[in-house]
């Protein structure tokens, strides 16, 4: 099942008399357990194509789905909903809470939606990720490493059906951020999720299934080597 | 209320500070409010004791009691379903066997009538039966440690008065107020204008049946009646010093507001990053907001209550020259305006949580 697709979008932004086509009009879709990269240099368009996805902006033509939803004509409100309940970011600086523990940054999402924390899930979502040991401590006691699968952890914690990661790996040194794209590629095969992750390391993209190149707002998949 | 408490248990001496800034505040206020309370009550305190509706008085008095005087038998033709003569002068006193200046007391006597419903409830000792017997207030007791028994002489007079008896809340123009009877009242007044056929009062205290004292007629062109807070706010400097203390503490109570509001609005600025990820994620502007909502109560709430905690502990350390005097209507009232007030400050923060954008939170 395609969980994201990209219909037609386009985004352009207007800069004075001058416009911007960030993206270029683009079809794009993400299965089900497939983990894909997205390179490219640096104002390409990845980073205003992840948020697009994530609904963070509108695009100014063409249509996102979500698990077949149409998802980019929901207003403000319900975008938001739905983010939260499909959608897990993980950012290139951690996007912990700095005052939550790392179970209480889970429980933050029961919180949210009004139900129970579920203790088992949390112990094995955490343990799965090598970090059950930490689920009492702060952010600030975290290494960038365990920041990150903490990040992955509150991004996996809900079930959602697409993870997207903006250069999850940028404040790690290679060893680490190898590990995190790992966790990251068993996780979305293992949970059935579809992930993008934009990366500038191409060495990262050996875990992945499909690597797609931007280059001035046009994406274009790499061929397989 | 989650994101609230623990944000606040892991940076306690940031927030520690803030409670401590509105503690300082509301005791402020609070301590304020009960010495302009005390003060107030001091005043009056004697007038409310009465439980009257008017009070008749010599229209040239200018609603000066103390420039009032007309004839007692004028009471006759007064219309009113209760009336009490009632004579007032002030006059400095003394224990009868001290002369120090530090030993004087300013008072006022107030000449009634032992029939007439304006007379004070004892509660200890006697009524008074024979001239130059008084009734005291029992600050003379608490603050000059005079007892039942002692004379007091009067300044400037060949007269002494003896204590029989105290009664409570007695106080007038912030002095403690000496009940007597007509004659010694004649005689106190009378000096320094000689001696008088008739005998002289200032006022003629009212109960009413109706409303606005309608059914209240005096029969006579020199005297006017007027209503009882009438009279009490033009006692003299009274409307003044209510309406200063009023001010000052209606401000206070705006301040706390703006330093609060001030408070959260800057903690909302520097969390305005974290808050733009919260919001990537999905979480919604008015979960956000009512954290900080619900925060800013938590924090007035505990500061607020601390400083009124602070506040009634003090009030039981004061000395009792101090007019303060706690009024629970009050305290309660203020305690709600002032955590209201503060939560109604947080509301600009709500407006920057809103505007936050969640795209800021990726690059
Ligand atoms: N809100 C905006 N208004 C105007 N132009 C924008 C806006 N957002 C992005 N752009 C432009 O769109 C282009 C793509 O930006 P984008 O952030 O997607 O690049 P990127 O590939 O993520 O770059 P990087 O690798 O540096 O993060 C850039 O030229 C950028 O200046
Ligand atoms: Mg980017």
């Amino acid at each position: 099942m395609k969980l994201i697709e990209l219909k037609d979008v386009k985004k352009t932004f207007q800069d004075g008399r001058k416009t911007i086509e960030a993206l270029k009009p683009t079809n794009f879709s993400v299965e089900e357990g497939e983990f894909v990269a997205v390179i490219g240099p640096s104002g390409s368009g990845k980073s205003t194509f992840l948020t697009i996805i994530g609904g963070l902006q509108t695009p100014t033509e063409g249509n996102v789905f979500i698990r077949e939803d149409k998802f980019s004509e929901l207003d403000e409100k319900e975008r938001a909903k739905k983010r939260f309940d499909e959608i897990g970011f993980i950012l290139q600086a951690s996007n912990l809470i700095p005052f939550l523990t790392v179970k209480d940054q889970l429980k933050l999402v029961n919180k949210i939606e009004k139900s129970k924390l579920d203790e088992d899930k949390v112990q094995n979502l955490l343990s799965e990720l090598g970090i059950d040991h930490l689920m009492d401590k702060y952010p600030s006691d975290l290494s960038g490493g365990e920041k990150q699968r903490a990040a992955i952890a509150r991004a996996m914690y809900h079930n959602p059906a697409v993870i997207l990661a903006d250069e999850p790996t940028a404040s790690l040194d290679t060893d680490r951020a190898f590990e995190v794209v790992e966790i990251l590629a068993r996780e979305t095969k293992k949970e059935k999720k579809a992930t993008i992750m934009v990366t500038h390391d191409e060495r990262l993209t050996d875990y992945c299934d499909a690597v797609y190149t931007m280059k001035d707002g046009v994406l274009t998949k790499n061929q397989k080597k | 209320m989650f994101l609230a408490w623990r944000e606040i248990k892991y940076s306690k001496t940031r927030f520690a500070l803030i409670i401590g800034v509105v503690i300082l505040i509301a005791y402020l206020v609070f301590f304020l409010t009960g010495l302009a309370y005390g003060l107030a009550q001091e005043n009056r305190m004697s007038i409310d004791k009465w439980d009257s509706d008017g009070i008749v008085l010599a229209d040239e008095s200018n609603l000066n009691i103390n420039m009032s005087m007309f004839p007692k038998e004028q009471i006759d033709d007064i219309e009113a379903s209760e009336k009490a003569s009632l004579g007032v002068a002030s006059s400095v006193v003394q224990p009868a066997d001290e002369s120090d200046e530090e030993s004087k007391i300013n008072v006022t006597f107030f000449g009634i009538d032992k029939e007439e419903f304006i007379f004070p409830e004892v509660v200890e000792g006697e009524e008074f039966e024979s001239n130059r017997e008084v009734i005291a207030d029992i600050s003379l007791r608490e603050e000059e440690g005079i007892e039942i028994g002692d004379e007091l002489s009067l300044a400037g007079m060949d007269l002494t008065v003896e204590i029989v008896g105290f009664t409570e809340n007695a106080k007038f123009s912030v002095g403690p107020v000496l009940y007597t009877n007509h004659p010694t009242y004649q005689e106190i007044r009378a000096s320094g204008f000689g001696e008088r056929e008739e005998e002289i009062i200032s006022a003629i205290v009212v109960r009413s049946d109706s409303e606005e004292l309608a059914d209240v007629e005096t029969n006579s062109e020199d005297l006017n009646v007027y209503s009882t807070s009438e009279f009490i706010s033009n006692l003299p400097g009274y409307t003044a010093q209510v309406l200063t203390f009023g001010l000052m503490i209606g401000f206070l109570v705006l301040i706390a507001a703006m330093i609060i509001g001030i408070f959260i609005y800057v903690l909302t600025l520097q969390k305005s990053s974290m808050l733009g990820v919260m919001k990537a994620q999905g979480i919604s502007s008015s979960y956000i907001a009512k954290s900080v909502i619900g925060q800013t109560f938590l924090l007035s709430f505990i500061g607020v209550f601390t400083g009124l905690g602070l506040t009634l502990l003090t009030g039981l350390l004061l000395p009792a020259t101090v007019p303060y005097q706690n009024n629970f209507i009050f305290l309660a009232s203020i305690t709600s305006l002032l955590i209201i007030v503060a939560v109604a400050g947080a509301f600009f923060s709500v407006r920057t949580v809103v505007n936050i954008d969640p795209l800021e939170a990726i690059d």
